[in-house]
C-alpha cells in the first residue's frame, strides 16, 4: 500500500511528471533553435553546456532574475495573472497524454475534450494578457490573437475528433490502444494529419502564423509589455505548448508509445522528435502571411478538408 | 475607430531614426506624417571648414552602405570645377566599385525585406551571400565599408591581374545565387502574398512624384543616370535598363535582383576591358570659383551634388540630396490604403536610408529668402518653441 504512494509520487513529481516535462520542454526549445539554425544557414545555442543544450535553462534563469515592470497604465490583476495561468494552463494538458505504456496520468472518458477546451482558454488568456498592457502594439497584438483563434480552432478540433471517431472513444488514452492494435491513424486520415499540423502551427504563433506577435509589424505584440518573470513564465509556456502539440499529434495520429514499460518512452522520443522535426521544418520554410490570408485560408481550405476527413470515416468506415 | 500608431524613430522594423505616423483604421493606413530630422548631422555645415581633399573622406560617411556612389559624384562636382581629365583605367576602375557596391546593397536590401516579412531563412542566405561581395571589395580596398577608392583625379588603388581571377571565380558563385532568388521570389507562395499588389506607385505618380531609381524602375520609368547621362564607363559599356511594370514592392524586389545580374555582367565586361595606364592624375589643392553639379547612379537611386567654389582650399557651399529624399513622398504615396501588416514592407521597398537624406534650409515662404542660421540661432529659436509650447 505505501509502495503504490511513492510509486505514484515518483510517477507524478519525477518521470514522466514534472521533472521530465519541464526537461523536456526546455530541451525541445533546444532542438527546436538548433533545426531551425541549422536550416537557416546559422549555428544556433553553442557556448552554455555542449553544444549549448543548457542554453534555453540558462535564458529562463536569467529572465526570472531581470527587472519587473507593471505599465502604470496596466489592468494591474489580470496583467500579473495571466503569465501564471497560461503556465499552468499550459502543463495541466500534459498530464492526459500517455508517455510510459498506453495509460496517461490522468485518463478519463473525454479528456480529449478538456485538451480542446484548455487549448482554446490559452489563446483567450493570450487576448486578455494583451488586452490588460493597454499598450498600442499589444491591443493590436491581442485584437489579432482573437481573430486567430477564429480561423484555426474549428479545423483544429474536427481534426482532433477524427481519431476519437475512428476509435470510438474520447479518451486518449484509449484512442492510444486502438491504435497499437490496429493502424496508425496517419495511414487512415493523412488529411486530418496535414490540418492538425497547420492549425497547431497557427495556435503555437509560429512562422508562418506568427501574426499576433509579429516583430517587425508590431514589435513583439501581445507580449511587449511583459519582462522579468512574466516573460520567463510565458517563455516557458510557450514551449509546454510546443511539447503538447507535438505530444497531440504522436498521441491522436502516430500510436503513441507501445511495448513494455522500459522501451515504450524510447519509442515516445523518438516519435516525438519526428514531430518536432517537422513543425521546426515549417517554421523555417515561409515568410509571415498576414492575418487576413490566415482567415480566408482557414476558411477556405483547412475547414472544409476537416468536415471532408471526417465524412470520409463515417461513410467509409476507416 | 482611427487610431494614431507610431512607427519610429526607434522601432524594431525600422532600423532607420525616421518617424511615421500613422493613422490606422480596422489595420488600413488612412493617412500618414512623415518626420525627419532625428539624425540630422550638419555635413554640408563641415564642409565648409574643410579643404577639398579632406572632403573626399567626409562625402564617404554620408551613408554607410552606397558610400562609394556619394565620393564619386563628389570627385566627379570637383574634377569638372577644376576641368580634370582622369586616366581611362581609373574610369573603369570607379565604374567596378560602383558595381560592387550596387550589388553588396542589393544583396543587403533583400535580406532586410525578407525579415519585414517574417522570411528569416531568406534574411539569413541572403546575408551569407552578400559576404562573397563584402570580402572581395575588402581585398580590392582594404576595407569592408568606406572603401577610400575614388579621390580627385582618379582612383587610389589599382586592380592588378591576380584579383581579377579570384574575383571571377566570386562572380560566378554571385551569379548563380542571383539566379536561385530569382526562383524564389517568383515561386514561393508566401513571398507573392506579401508582395505582389503591395504599396502600389502607378507611373504617373512616380513621375510626378520624381521617383528615382529602383523605385522608378518598377514603374515602369527607365530612369537611370548610368545611362541617360554616363558618367565614369558607362558609356563605353553596354548594359539594359531593368525596368517592371508591377508597380509593386514584388517589382521593385525584380528590379534589384535582376540588376544584380546586371551588374556582375558590367563588372565581367569592365574587367576585360580595363585598358592599360596610370589610375591618377595630380590634383591642385585650390579650386578656381564656380558651381558644378554631378549626377551619379547610387544603389537606391540618383545622389545630386552640388558644389560652389570661391577660389580658395575650401567650398563655399556643398549640397548633396541623396536619393531616400527624393522618394519620400513616393513612399508616403505608396502607403496610402495599406494594411498595417504590410507597412515595413513597403518602407522597407524604397530602401530607405535616413542619415544619407537629413539636410535643413531655411526658406522664408513670403519673401522665398534663404535665411543662414548658426548654431546660436537654432539654440534660440529651440527655447523659444518649447518655452512656448510648454509655457515654461
Amino acid at each position: 500500500m505505501v509502495s503504490e504512494e511513492i510509486w505514484a509520487l515518483i510517477q507524478i513529481f519525477l518521470f514522466p511528471g514534472f521533472f521530465f516535462l519541464f526537461f523536456l520542454a526546455f530541451f525541445t526549445e533546444w532542438v527546436d533553435r538548433k533545426i531551425v539554425a541549422k536550416f537557416q544557414n546559422r549555428y544556433g545555442p553553442l557556448h552554455v553546456g555542449p553544444k549549448g543544450v543548457l542554453q534555453p535553462i540558462a535564458d529562463f534563469i536569467k529572465l526570472l532574475s531581470k527587472e519587473d515592470i507593471t505599465p502604470r497604465m496596466a489592468d494591474k490583476v489580470p496583467f500579473n495573472l495571466m503569465p501564471v495561468l497560461l503556465l499552468s494552463l499550459a502543463i495541466t494538458p500534459l498530464f492526459c497524454i500517455p508517455i510510459v505504456g498506453s495509460n496517461a496520468l490522468v485518463s478519463f472518458e473525454g479528456d480529449l475534450i478538456v485538451i480542446m477546451f484548455i487549448m482554446s482558454l490559452i489563446a483567450v488568456l493570450v487576448f486578455i494578457g494583451g488586452w490588460a498592457s493597454t499598450n498600442r502594439f499589444s491591443t493590436i497584438g491581442s485584437i489579432r490573437a482573437g481573430l486567430q483563434l477564429f480561423a484555426y480552432e474549428i479545423p483544429m478540433n474536427l481534426a482532433m475528433i477524427g481519431p476519437a471517431i475512428a476509435a470510438g472513444s474520447l479518451s486518449i488514452s484509449k484512442i492510444v490502444d486502438w491504435q497499437i492494435h490496429g493502424f496508425w491513424n496517419l495511414f487512415i486520415q493523412p488529411v486530418g494529419f496535414a490540418v492538425l499540423t497547420i492549425s497547431l502551427m497557427a495556435h503555437l504563433q509560429r512562422v508562418p502564423f506568427d501574426i499576433p506577435e509579429a516583430e517587425s509589424e508590431i514589435v513583439s505584440g501581445w507580449i511587449v509589455e511583459f519582462s522579468g518573470k512574466k516573460l520567463a513564465l510565458i517563455r516557458l509556456a510557450k514551449d509546454f505548448e510546443f511539447v503538447l502539440a507535438s505530444a497531440l499529434i504522436v498521441s491522436l495520429f502516430l500510436g503513441g508509445p507501445y511495448g513494455p514499460w522500459y522501451i515504450s518512452p524510447i519509442i515516445y522520443l523518438a516519435k516525438f522528435f519526428i514531430c518536432v522535426f517537422i513543425l521546426s521544418n515549417l517554421r523555417a520554410a515561409f515568410a509571415r502571411y498576414r492575418i487576413d490570408h490566415l482567415l480566408a485560408g482557414a476558411w477556405k481550405y483547412l475547414t472544409p478538408l476537416a468536415l471532408l476527413q471526417i465524412f470520409l470515416i463515417k461513410v467509409l468506415g476507416v | 475607430m482611427t487610431f494614431e500608431i507610431p512607427f519610429g524613430p526607434q522601432h524594431p522594423a525600422l532600423e532607420e531614426p525616421i518617424n511615421f505616423m500613422f493613422e490606422i483604421e480596422e489595420e488600413r493606413v488612412v493617412n500618414v506624417k512623415p518626420r525627419l530630422g532625428y539624425v540630422h548631422r550638419g555635413i554640408e555645415k563641415i564642409a565648409e571648414n574643410r579643404n577639398y581633399q579632406q572632403l573626399v573622406y567626409l562625402s564617404e560617411r554620408i551613408c554607410g552602405i552606397c558610400s562609394f556612389a556619394h565620393a564619386l559624384c563628389y570627385s566627379q562636382v570637383v574634377e569638372e570645377l577644376l576641368d580634370l581629365k582622369i586616366p581611362e583605367r581609373a574610369k573603369f576602375i570607379r565604374t567596378i566599385v560602383a558595381e560592387m557596391e550596387r550589388i553588396q546593397n542589393h544583396y543587403l536590401w533583400l535580406g532586410l525585406t525578407a525579415k519585414e516579412m517574417g522570411f528569416e531563412t531568406l534574411f539569413m542566405y541572403a546575408w551569407r551571400d552578400r559576404e562573397t561581395i563584402i570580402e572581395m571589395l575588402d581585398m580590392i580596398s582594404g576595407k569592408r565599408v568606406n572603401y577610400g577608392m575614388s579621390t580627385i583625379g582618379g582612383v587610389r588603388r589599382d586592380i592588378p591581374e591576380p584579383m581579377i581571377k579570384r574575383m571571377e571565380e566570386s562572380l560566378n558563385h554571385l551569379e548563380a545565387r542571383a539566379e536561385y532568388y530569382t526562383k524564389v521570389c517568383t515561386k514561393d507562395p508566401s513571398i507573392l502574398k506579401r508582395t505582389v499588389g503591395i504599396g502600389i506607385l502607378r507611373p504617373r505618380e512616380a513621375r510626378a512624384l520624381c521617383a528615382v531609381g529602383p523605385t522608378a524602375r518598377a514603374s515602369g520609368i527607365p530612369r537611370d543616370v548610368r545611362a541617360d547621362e554616363p558618367y565614369a564607363a558607362y558609356g563605353e559599356i553596354p548594359f539594359k535598363v531593368v525596368t517592371y511594370r508591377g508597380c509593386d514592392v514584388a517589382s521593385r524586389m525584380y528590379v534589384r535582383i535582376d540588376e544584380i545580374k546586371e551588374s556582375i555582367k558590367i563588372i565581367r565586361y569592365a574587367l576585360k576591358n580595363m585598358p592599360e595606364g596610370p589610375i591618377r592624375v595630380k590634383a591642385p589643392m585650390r579650386v578656381p570659383e564656380g558651381e558644378a553639379i554631378s549626377r551619379v547612379e547610387a544603389p537606391r537611386g540618383e545622389n545630386l551634388h552640388f558644389l560652389k567654389s570661391n577660389g580658395t582650399d575650401k567650398p563655399e557651399r556643398w549640397k548633396i540630396r541623396a536619393p531616400t529624399l527624393a522618394n519620400l513622398l513616393s513612399l508616403c504615396r505608396m502607403l496610402m490604403g495599406v494594411n498595417l501588416a504590410d507597412i515595413p514592407v513597403v518602407i522597407a521597398g524604397i530602401d530607405p536610408c535616413i542619415a544619407c537624406a537629413e539636410r535643413i534650409a531655411l526658406i522664408d515662404a513670403k519673401t522665398k529668402k534663404l535665411k543662414v542660421w548658426e548654431g546660436k540661432d537654432l539654440w534660440r529659436y529651440a527655447n523659444e518653441w518649447y518655452r512656448k509650447r510648454y509655457g515654461l
